[in-house]
């Protein structure tokens, strides 16, 4: 030992003259760092309760909990995260994995209490300090837990698309299509949103287990026509998906398509359920669109004796004769229809109740009836001119082209309307090399068409002209026909609704046309109906009432699809459709149980 | 004594070399190398201790960075994984040993005359899987659990929810509410929506 | 083929340089100062196979237990002592008493529900984990992390291990009853942690190297902060080196005390600073570079003496070593670029099967983690090798053969041991 050795020690009284670096007491001034990891916040407006805070927590430190005066609708569970901090860990996954970005945590950290139980709290619901905290831990920008944008589409270019009627959207490879399965948080918001409530998350799953019979099977128990919906469904799902508060919403309608797409028609048999032997009992059904196919095939599928009548060649209804074969080609139709029949589905064509066979005549025949005719009369323009020839409505168009027939449009078409039968008709025209313009009487943001189709016409070359009101149709000099219109203003809606057009007087414009195609809409045709069972059923602005089993005023008599639902799309029908069949087979085991009415 | 930075690292070559030398010798089988640094190779119950005994003496893997088991219960068997190192070609060796994870066949010799240390190694896998490892020093004294008299918790059976629930009670005043079955109740209850 | 002949004609004197000889090639021999020198009393017990031979009833004799309170700064685990006198006779380690079982709690969460968990490991230095649970779940998925996210979670270790010694340093200086040092040292902790929170929002718990990269970049002005803390480390270090290496009381009680003879070494499967201080230049870092290390300049320390001194000395360059090795990085790293890479969604990741090890050179040694993936979502195995699990438990117990009561934490201290690596 040295003398150093003894003496160095007390060097440490130098220390004696600095500043000391203790806090003083009451601690109140240390506040946590700026992203430190302190009691959790939510913008519970902004929260849409999907759960998946709850599912990536490891510790099962939260648990969604209806809260008060928040109500669940589409898009939004109304539940809200509830945090037990005896069992959080602080990890933050929670706000990293939130699709919304409403969760984060505050950099407040002190919180004494002598009472166990309040540690435990809804965020942004209940009432805390650090409630408008802008400080604390958030989600960094460049790290991400989900991938916002969803796997590009492969398409058909516009100058290659509007040049046949080859099938624009071409599918997801296997790659592809794991890739976009993989981007799902399983949440199943969309579950409720879908009309159908298919099971999406778990069909979506499949696809990413590789497991397509299994997701084959988990569609085929909500939609007997995916092959057809897989392509043109109108997706609800996607508009209320967690992913698109983050980015895009999931691929739900194209990995529908890819798990059908994968599976031929002749397997579907080996994974799917057999239709159950049938139990003496019949039921007929009038119309093959898609809810007529629905409710036949899980009438067929718990053994009724299923009867379709058709008015058409071929079966499919609007999907086959309402929608173009870019959009849907005639083979997915024929090959979702093609395993119903298999099933034992007799589907009779060219059979139009009340002309041919008198609904009478089905109404005694069978044990219970569902009809599901759609709309079929185009509303008319009611303008000056209408009768001329040259003024062929869109239906007509799209009924002609699926007939193999070529339509008498010239070569420049005036399309009116903004939904999807007018994109169609417009779309279709394109195809046959004329100049086409799209008359619409509100904003591009008011057309009830798809988005999709919107983009789509107009990258086909097509125009669109808004807030245009047609006032007269008349021969016309350099084409066959002429269209005066004029410019309309929007004003607000006095009943609350969204803004209407006005007719700006004296705005008149003028445009020459060989063809002038009416798309606003279409309206049902119940003639078929015999009067004294018409008189039994119940109408209301157009559509049959039912109850939520699609049960008519006549116990025997079911009815959906467009006719019957305001949503007016596939998806609905085939959800009318499902409904129908689980309504008869009810009422035919309970409340007919003596057999044929 | 002390390791060289100059050394170069062991080539594949060599990695091959002591393959083969182990190989011929014991009938070790399953080479896969990883990286540059780091392999692992399976022989069977009878040869390891020869084979770690001459990996040791005449390789140069002197160092044992840990003995661990993984269970594959779907097929019956324990993997031992001696994790060897040789400081001077600065390589990873890992020498598998499969073993039956039910009955007398779990045991498996020791190693602690060569390292020391094992015996807790030995000692731990014993409580935690229930591998005899017959005379390794205080095998049968707790290591980790004392007082522990349910199944070796490390064994993949052995559930430690289905444990926890058993001895402890949650919290009460916890509820969870299903999001999809919460949003079926409020929009679409109707038994006519319920496939 | 282990000499079990306790008796060495090796000269042996307290603060002696041991000449070793690798043990790689050469006869395993497990003498020790200690245990000589019991052998030499003759009112100590005989040693038979490393083992005292005695018999407690004889009353001459005593059982002690030294825990499961922190021991020193040691962590909780406990000492069951036989003493003969104030002499060790016989030391069996107690663990468990941490024990939340990490290692199974793994194999029933995903692999995303890992991360939150690993670094629970070891609570002064819980980065190692992080780093070492992401490496291995990269490798075998075959993520590449960003260049800038390599160079911030080097930073990050290195922080760690600044943070790690400081703590010990407290620590080894309160074993010999040195109060002042631990208040100066745990202070300069705080303020790493400081950084540690205002960079990844926590200060104990950093969970910020995520598989992928890390979770956020550095907050405005960070890297001024951090420098302005390292020369306030670095002048407080150097009072501290003052004050306890030029310590009459330290120097006396720690020099001579569990010295680790080389050729156990191998045996006990000792590493880091335990190992250096008996002249083995093993460093993970420059051995097998992880990260960036392979762009760093700096050397590996040893010494020779082996001894709780030599063991102090080495830490006590290394940490100076680590404010260099800071300084280095905050230099040389790019200034900007991505610092995550895209993971498979986590939320159903099933991470390729296959099976690897990686290790890091945390503030005690080699620090590894083996990953055994079967392609599911959650891992099939994964084990942590901490470097306490020798250290702690047959090094210990070995070591102590023949100390003081009174040395027993300053030695336990010496070894630099964190019990939650033993039970995982």
């Amino acid at each position: 030992m040295s003398l150093k050795d003894l003496v160095t020690p007390f060097s440490v009284w130098k220390r004696a003259l600095e500043k000391p670096y203790t806090n003083r007491k009451p601690l109140d001034s240390r506040p946590g760092a700026d992203r430190y990891r302190g009691f959790h916040i939510n913008d519970v407006d902004k929260c849409i309760g999907c759960g998946t805070c709850e599912s990536i927590c490891q510790n099962e430190a939260i648990d969604l909990v209806p809260v008060e005066g928040r109500k669940t609708k589409h898009g939004d569970s109304g539940l809200r995260p509830k945090v037990d901090y005896g069992r959080c860990c602080w990890c933050a996954l929670c706000v990293d994995i939130c699709p919304t970005g409403s969760l984060g945590m505050s950099n407040e950290y002190v919180w004494v209490d002598s009472d166990p139980e309040v540690f435990r709290y809804v965020p942004g619901h209940d009432e805390k300090p650090w409630n408008a905290c802008e400080k604390g831990y958030r989600r960094a920008e460049g790290y991400d837990l989900l991938e916002p944008k969803r796997v590009e589409m492969p398409m058909l270019d516009f100058s290659e698309s509007q040049k046949s009627f080859v099938e624009m959207v071409q599918g997801y490879s296997k790659e592809q299509a794991m890739e976009e399965a993989d981007r799902c948080i399983e949440c199943g918001i969309c579950i409720a949103t879908c009309p159908a409530h298919m099971d999406v998350p778990a069909y979506i799953d499949a696809i990413r287990r590789d497991d397509l019979a299994d997701g084959l099977r988990t569609v085929y128990e909500a939609n007997p026509l995916p092959a057809s919906c897989g392509r043109v469904c109108s997706h609800a799902c996607e508009h209320v998906c967690a992913m698109k508060h983050k980015g895009e919403a999931i691929s739900i309608r194209w990995l529908k398509r890819y798990i059908v797409d994968q599976i031929y028609a002749n397997d579907y048999q080996q994974f799917l359920d057999a239709a159950a032997p049938e139990n003496g009992r019949s039921v007929a059904i009038v119309g093959s669109g898609p809810g007529g196919l629905a409710a036949a095939y899980y009438l067929r599928l718990i053994g009724y004796a299923v009867t379709v009548y058709d008015a058409n060649e071929a079966a499919g209804g609007m999907l086959r004769y309402g929608i173009p074969e870019y959009r849907l080609p005639y083979d997915q139709v024929d090959k979702d229809i093609e395993y119903i029949r298999s099933l034992g589905v007799t589907i009779n064509q060219n059979v139009r109740i009340g002309a041919d066979v008198s609904f009478q005549e089905i109404y005694d025949g069978n044990d219970a009836v569902f009809f599901s005719t759609g709309l079929s009369d185009p509303y008319a323009l009611e303008i000056p001119g209408e009768d001329l020839r040259g003024v062929i409505p869109g239906l007509t168009i799209l009924d002609e082209v699926t007939k193999g027939q070529k339509p008498d449009i010239g070569d420049s078409v005036v399309v009116v309307g903004g939904g999807n039968v007018a994109m169609d008709a417009a779309r279709t025209s394109r195809r046959y090399g004329a100049e086409v313009t799209i008359l619409y009487r509100r904003r591009e943001v008011d057309m009830p068409a798809d988005e999709e189709e919107i983009h789509e016409s107009q990258g086909e070359g097509v125009t669109l002209i808004t807030q245009a009101i047609p006032i007269r149709i008349e021969k016309g000099e350099t084409r066959r026909l002429k269209l005066i219109w004029g410019k309309a203003e929007m004003v607000p809606d006095d009943r609350g609704g969204r803004p209407r057009p006005r007719l700006i007087e004296g705005s008149e414009e003028v445009i020459e046309c060989d063809t002038i195609v009416p798309a606003i809409g279409q309206q049902a045709d119940y003639k078929f109906l015999p009067e004294e069972i018409a008189g039994r059923l119940e109408f209301a602005k157009g559509m049959v009432t039912v109850n939520e089993f699609k049960q008519t005023g006549d116990t025997k008599i079911f009815a959906g699809g467009d006719i019957a639902n305001r949503k007016r799309d596939a998806i609905s029908a085939i959800a009318n459709g499902h409904s129908a069949a689980k309504g008869i087979d009810i009422y035919l085991t309970n409340f007919a149980a003596g057999g044929r009415a | 004594m002390s390791d060289q930075h100059t050394q170069t690292q062991i080539s594949s070559a060599e990695v091959h070399e002591v393959f083969a030398d182990l190989h011929t010798r014991y009938g070790v089988r399953g080479l896969e190398e990883k990286r540059a640094d780091q392999a692992f190779v399976r022989t069977d119950r009878d040869e390891a201790v020869a084979v770690l005994t001459h990996l040791r003496d005449r390789h140069g893997y002197t160092h044992l960075a840990f003995l661990t088991a993984v269970d594959q219960i779907e097929e019956g068997r324990f993997e031992l994984l001696y994790m060897l190192h040789n400081y001077e070609l600065r390589h990873d060796l890992g020498v598998i040993v499969e073993i039956p994870r039910e009955g007398d066949g779990c045991s498996m010799d020791t190693i602690h005359r060569m390292w020391p240390a094992a015996a807790t190694y030995q000692r731990e896998l014993r409580e935690m899987f229930g591998i005899d490892f017959p005379g390794s020093p205080r095998l049968h004294e707790d290591f980790a659990l004392e007082g522990w008299h349910d199944l070796p918790p490390m064994r993949k059976e052995f559930d430690t929810r289905e444990y926890s629930e058993r001895t402890y009670y949650a919290r009460p005043g916890r509820t969870k509410t299903d999001t999809r079955q919460h949003m079926k109740d409020t929009i679409y209850p109707s038994e006519a929506e319920t496939w | 083929m282990v000499n079990t002949d306790t008796r060495s004609d090796r000269p042996a004197r307290r603060g002696t340089p041991i000449p070793g000889t690798s043990s790689a090639r050469g006869v395993p021999n497990l003498a020790t100062r200690s245990q000589e020198h019991i052998n030499d009393n003759p009112l100590m017990p005989p040693i038979v196979d490393g083992k005292a031979v005695f018999d407690l009833d004889s009353g001459k004799y005593l059982k002690l237990w030294q825990g499961p309170q922190h021991p020193g700064i040691t962590g909780n685990m406990s000492l069951e002592l036989v003493v003969c006198g104030d002499e060790i006779v016989e030391c069996k380690t107690h663990v468990g008493y941490l024990h939340r079982g990490f290692e199974k709690l793994m194999e029933r969460r995903s692999y995303i529900q890992c991360f939150p968990i690993v670094c629970r490991i070891a609570v002064p230095e819980p980065d190692f984990n992080e780093y070492l649970f992401a490496a291995t779940v990269e490798e075998i998925q075959g993520i590449e992390v960003p260049e800038r996210a390599q160079w911030i979670r080097t930073l990050n270790l290195e922080m760690a291990r600044l943070a790690s010694f400081f703590m010990w340093m407290g620590g080894m200086a309160g074993a010999f009853g040195l109060g002042t040092q631990g208040q100066w040292t745990v202070t300069m902790r705080d303020y790493i942690l400081d950084r540690f929170e205002e960079l990844t929002g926590g200060r104990i718990y950093h969970m910020y190297m995520i598989p992928g990269g890390v979770r956020g970049d550095f907050p405005e002005g960070f890297t001024d902060r951090l420098r302005e803390t390292i020369d306030t480390c670095e002048k407080t270090l150097q009072d501290v080196e003052r004050t306890l290496f030029n310590n009459a009381v330290f120097k006396k009680r720690a020099k001579g005390l569990g010295v680790i003879h080389p050729d156990i070494v191998d045996q006990f499967g000792i590493v880091g600073p335990n190992a250096r201080a008996a002249g083995f230049a093993r460093d993970v870092r420059k051995d097998h570079p992880y990260l960036v290390y392979d762009q760093l300049d700096f050397e590996v320390v040893t010494h020779t003496d082996s001894d709780a001194y030599a063991r102090a000395w080495v830490r006590l360059q290394e940490m100076y070593q680590s404010m260099d090795l800071i300084r280095q990085i905050l230099d040389r790293m790019p200034a900007e670029g991505p610092f995550f890479t895209k993971l498979p969604n986590v939320l159903h990741w099933n991470v390729k099967p296959g099976h690897i090890y990686k290790k890091a050179e945390c503030t005690r040694g080699e620090y590894g983690y083996y990953l055994n993936s079967d392609g599911s979502d959650k891992p099939r195995r994964i084990y942590v090798r901490g470097p306490s699990y020798t250290h702690a438990v047959s090094l210990m117990e070995h070591l102590s053969i023949g100390c003081n009561i009174a040395d027993t934490a300053g030695l336990m201290v010496s070894l630099h041991t964190y019990p939650p690596e033993v039970e995982r």
